[in-house]
């Protein structure tokens, strides 16, 4: 067996864990200070704003276009969720009558296992 | 010249044979990582027993011949997806838990729409959990509701607790899960409140973006991708190596965005009014204090934790209410803890052991 201390991969990996733990190290001080965070939202809040401005700006050249604007979609995204949750509502109400009356719920749907699993401990050890 | 101490000349061309058979390997899996898609994630099978925008609640096919009495409501955070706890046969959480004997459900989240960037925390924990869990009840026919909470899950499982302390909760698993929000130490600089205008960014973007939240994770720990990367390409040769990299890595880059409004109020309540901690934490006008919860709870934190540092998540069991509490500190990072090869033989056994016999 290759001693690790003087395996070259060994070493190389080490070293790189050493660099990892450094600079992780040296990178959370530099951003702990409150310089960072000042600098750090100063960026973010320009950030934002441009989106912002973009955002605005698509939606004027997408009315320009005669393309559906951002709310006509969603609104018809809307009436597709509640379409949707309706369709799920009856779905389940459905599931629940079959359950109370014994009708199988659908062809693969296997018969719920009983609920009388007890721990271990009170089986004597089984699992 | 002598050799150096522990140096055996003996295995060096043995040792160079091996280095060049590993440098073809990887040229070779290196072509087939780029043209394959890697394994499939979340493949324990499930029926959506309900979904509602940003929210969907699964039921997963029991494994057992036998289930405990009680249902398991796994309540994933809002900020990742809930496959992590379902990777692949073999690490999958979810897998685990069904052979075991428990019914599992669990709360998971997607995207918040654009038009949904005005959900409240009260959306959350007043409307979207107790929603699942009476849904649970429904599915199950039991009245009683185990919860298991990871991350800002564990926080929303805590303050639907603490609001609806007559139950139907009985039992509840949070797994590292921060109160102390000023000890989350680089995640309170990023967000100071004189130079972090919340107002300004939500009310410009809407959701706040997936990247951002992204950014902030990997700026903890800002050498770790680069040093994960070059981990790859030295181990591409391993099947196992590459196939435990692609799972997490595509987990972690899966990062949800965050409703405008639900961001808002935990940046002001949580992270510069650490409320929770201080006992003053309200949803929609309701007092969620940590003491209201009085049922059996366990409380899994990682020794190794940079996002949710020990001292964010260490008061959580001196504030509960109740009288059966445990606080359990296993080895592992945040990630680590709940799934991947640790955690089969960690958290998984001692979370069975907790919750079998108080779910009968």
């Amino acid at each position: 067996m290759t001693d690790k201390t003087n395996d070259p991969v060994a070493m190389w990996q080490k070293m790189m864990g050493e660099m990892e733990k450094g600079f992780n190290s040296f990178a959370n001080q530099a951003m702990s200070s409150p310089e960072f965070s000042q600098a750090l939202n100063r960026a973010g809040g320009v950030a934002a704003g441009a989106q912002k401005q973009l955002g605005e700006l698509m939606e004027k050249y997408l009315v320009a276009m005669h393309l559906p604007s951002r709310e006509q979609v969603t609104a018809l995204a809307e009436r597709l969720q509640s379409i949707e949750a309706q369709v799920s509502e009856m779905k389940s109400m459905l599931s629940q009558i079959a359950a109370s009356s014994g009708i199988p719920q659908s062809l693969d749907a296997a018969p719920r296992p009983p609920r009388t699993k007890r721990p271990p401990s009170e089986n004597g050890g089984q699992t | 010249m002598n050799a150096p101490a522990g140096l055996d000349f003996a295995s060096i061309p043995e040792r160079i044979q091996s280095e060049v058979q590993r440098a073809i390997q990887r040229s070779i899996k290196g072509v087939e990582y780029f043209s394959t898609s890697g394994p499939t994630l979340g493949s324990t099978p499930k029926d959506v027993l309900h979904s509602r925008g940003t929210m969907s609640l699964y039921h997963y096919r029991p494994m057992s011949d036998e289930i405990y009495r009680v249902p398991v409501l796994i309540v994933m955070a809002t900020t990742n997806r809930g496959y992590i706890l379902d990777l692949v046969p073999g690490q999958s959480f979810i897998e685990f838990l069904l052979k075991r004997g428990y019914d599992v459900y669990m709360l998971d989240w997607s995207a918040p729409r654009p038009e949904e960037k005005s959900l409240r925390m009260e959306d959350y924990v007043l409307d979207f959990i107790p929603d699942c869990v009476r849904r649970v009840q429904a599915d199950s026919g039991e009245q009683d509701v185990s919860v298991i909470g990871y991350c800002f899950g564990g926080v929303l499982s805590l303050l639907y607790g603490s609001i609806h302390k007559d139950g139907p909760m009985k039992n509840l698993i949070c797994f590292t899960t921060p109160i102390d929000f000023r000890e989350m130490k680089l995640f309170s600089n990023f967000s100071d409140r004189r130079y972090f205008d919340v107002d300004h960014l939500v009310d410009s973007v809407g959701n706040v973006p997936p990247e951002m939240i992204l950014s902030s994770f990997e700026m903890l720990r800002p050498a770790s991708r680069t040093v994960s990367q070059i981990q790859l390409w030295e181990n591409i040769w391993n099947d196992e190596f590459v196939k435990s990299y692609r799972m997490f890595d595509r987990w972690a880059t899966d990062t949800l965005p965050l409703a405008g409004e639900y961001f808002r109020t935990i940046t002001k309540d949580l992270m510069w009014d650490n409320k929770l901690f201080n006992d003053t934490m309200s949803v929609g006008g309701r007092a969620a204090k940590l003491e209201n919860i009085t049922v059996p709870i366990l409380h899994a934190v990682a020794e190794h934790d940079h996002i949710v540092p020990y001292d964010a998540a260490k008061h959580l069991i001196a504030k509960i209410g109740s009288a059966d509490k445990e606080e359990v500190m296993l080895k592992g990072g945040h990630v680590s803890l709940v799934a991947g090869a640790n955690a089969v033989k960690r958290l998984w056994p001692k979370l069975d052991s907790w919750l079998g016999k108080r779910s009968t």
